[in-house]
């Protein structure tokens, strides 16, 4: 039974077209390789959706794509960059470099730039000089190129720890000693991993499962480790140069 | 506009092996303006018990001496002085008086309790503003840097750390934990506390 005397007075409603779905992405590049991570829990409030919903993608041999904010526009943006990204390849007989898929999501972004896509995306791969490489982007198409990055529900417990571990910001080099420019990849796996377990203790939105892909430059010498990891699977697409693995862990479930 | 927020400031506080260490930013602001990059917002309550008060800096001030005067009677009384436990229920309770118009600050107590065999027990807790306490036994944290600092200690804090050891993990954890904080920052302040020994060290971070 309805309340009467609420009736009489004039009812507003609105549709609200977005939510916040949770979970973090971080990406990391080396010299010859590029780390891109997520968790796979997908939340809205208090529950979750699902412990399962990958939030990276591999979109080619030498690109993979990270999104974060809201899942349905995230899963609607990645169908629609690699729809974009086989027209390429039909057109052109090659995959599109990775400075060119950073453009071409910046357009993307940006062509919705009075409805946006909520998503936050972050893009590692390999360049065609075969350095690693992380573009990062918000959600209208604002981007950079940097060593790493991370975003979501705990970019603010994970980012200030890359910047003390990857940057080696605040910490003083030894006498006539310097800071490394790049890390090995197994030093950056421990950081990945660490960086998630310690966001999936102090955070409710983090948690289930951590996904890690490895895209490898031409002839990295890492290739033969990667191979024998346990739980290490390759997922490269074609006959390319460039291969992509993905690492599977668990994380807590609480 | 948020109180909490109002004047900015961090304080984090981690256990080692038979060693405390309390640290803080020394920003004071009005929002985005700085006004002070020399503001002490820990004190020493005994020789081995020391307590951080970030949050609203006037309320600094008041509960700090509310604190001092509320120690030093119960030094008079009980002809010993308090114990860090003690001192964090008298925290809790003095911020639960206020329970409906409470003082903006979340404490963070660090200090040694003594032992019946005469030794030294590491000892951390910290409050939200109305006086809940929590009692880790590994790193507590607060103020407007707090989610960044649990990223960070998170990420360093190892067990069983020895003073030095614990002094640059605490250091590493609120210098970078700042540098992400436009509320905190402008210098830091770390105290180690031992045995035998307070180690106070002013740290030199960024300044902007």
């Amino acid at each position: 039974m309805p309340d009467m005397n609420s009736l009489a007075h004039p009812q507003q409603h609105q549709f609200n077209p977005y939510t916040e779905n949770g979970g973090t992405i971080l990406a990391i590049a080396g010299e010859d390789f590029t780390v891109i991570a997520g968790d796979t829990r997908q939340s809205e409030g208090y529950s979750i959706q699902t412990r399962y919903a990958p939030k990276v993608f591999r979109l080619t041999d030498k690109a993979v794509l990270a999104v974060n904010g809201f899942a349905a526009d995230g899963n609607m943006f990645v169908k629609k960059v690699r729809q974009r990204l086989e027209w390429y390849r039909h057109a052109h007989a090659k995959d599109m470099p990775l400075r060119a898929i950073a453009r071409l999501i910046q357009t993307m972004l940006y062509a919705r730039r009075f409805f946006p896509f909520y998503v936050y995306n972050i893009l590692g791969g390999i360049e065609e000089d075969g350095s690693g490489a992380v573009y990062s982007f918000d959600p209208v198409g604002s981007y950079e190129r940097e060593a790493c990055r991370a975003a979501g529900a705990a970019q603010s417990l994970v980012q200030p720890f890359l910047d003390n571990q990857i940057y080696f910001k605040n910490q003083t080099p030894a006498q006539d000693t310097s800071h490394p420019v790049h890390l090995p990849l197994h030093s950056v796996l421990a950081l990945v991993i660490d960086s998630f377990t310690g966001a999936t203790e102090r955070h409710i939105e983090v948690g289930d499962g951590l996904e890690m892909y490895v895209v490898l430059a031409r002839g990295n010498p890492a290739l033969q480790s990667l191979q024998d990891l346990p739980g290490a699977e390759e997922v490269t697409g074609t006959q390319a140069e460039e291969r992509v693995f993905v690492i599977r862990r668990d994380l807590k479930k609480d | 506009m948020s109180i909490m927020e109002l004047n900015g400031g961090s304080v984090i506080a981690m256990v080692g092996k038979d060693c405390v260490a309390i640290a803080s930013d020394l920003r004071l602001g009005n929002q985005a303006l700085g006004l002070s990059s020399n503001f002490q917002r820990i004190f020493p309550v005994t020789d081995r018990i020391y307590v951080g008060l970030p949050g609203l800096g006037t309320d600094v001030h008041t509960l700090w001496e509310k604190f001092r005067f509320r120690v030093n009677m119960y030094t008079i009384k009980e002809e010993r002085e308090i114990e860090p436990e003690t001192f964090a229920h008298l925290v809790s309770s003095t911020l639960y008086e206020h329970r409906f118009g409470p003082y903006f600050i979340e404490p963070v107590i660090a200090g040694l309790a003594k032992t019946p065999s005469g030794g030294v027990k590491p000892f951390i807790a910290a409050t939200d503003l109305i006086g809940c306490l929590n009692f880790a036994k590994d790193f507590v944290v607060a103020g407007t840097a707090s989610s960044k600092l649990f990223g960070m200690a998170e990420g360093l804090w190892e067990p069983d750390l020895e003073p030095e050891d614990l002094f640059e993990t605490i250091s590493q954890a609120l210098m970078n934990a700042v540098d992400r904080d436009a509320y905190s920052g402008w210098g830091c302040v770390v105290h180690v506390i031992t045995k035998d020994k307070i180690v106070t060290r002013t740290l030199k971070g960024r300044m902007d």
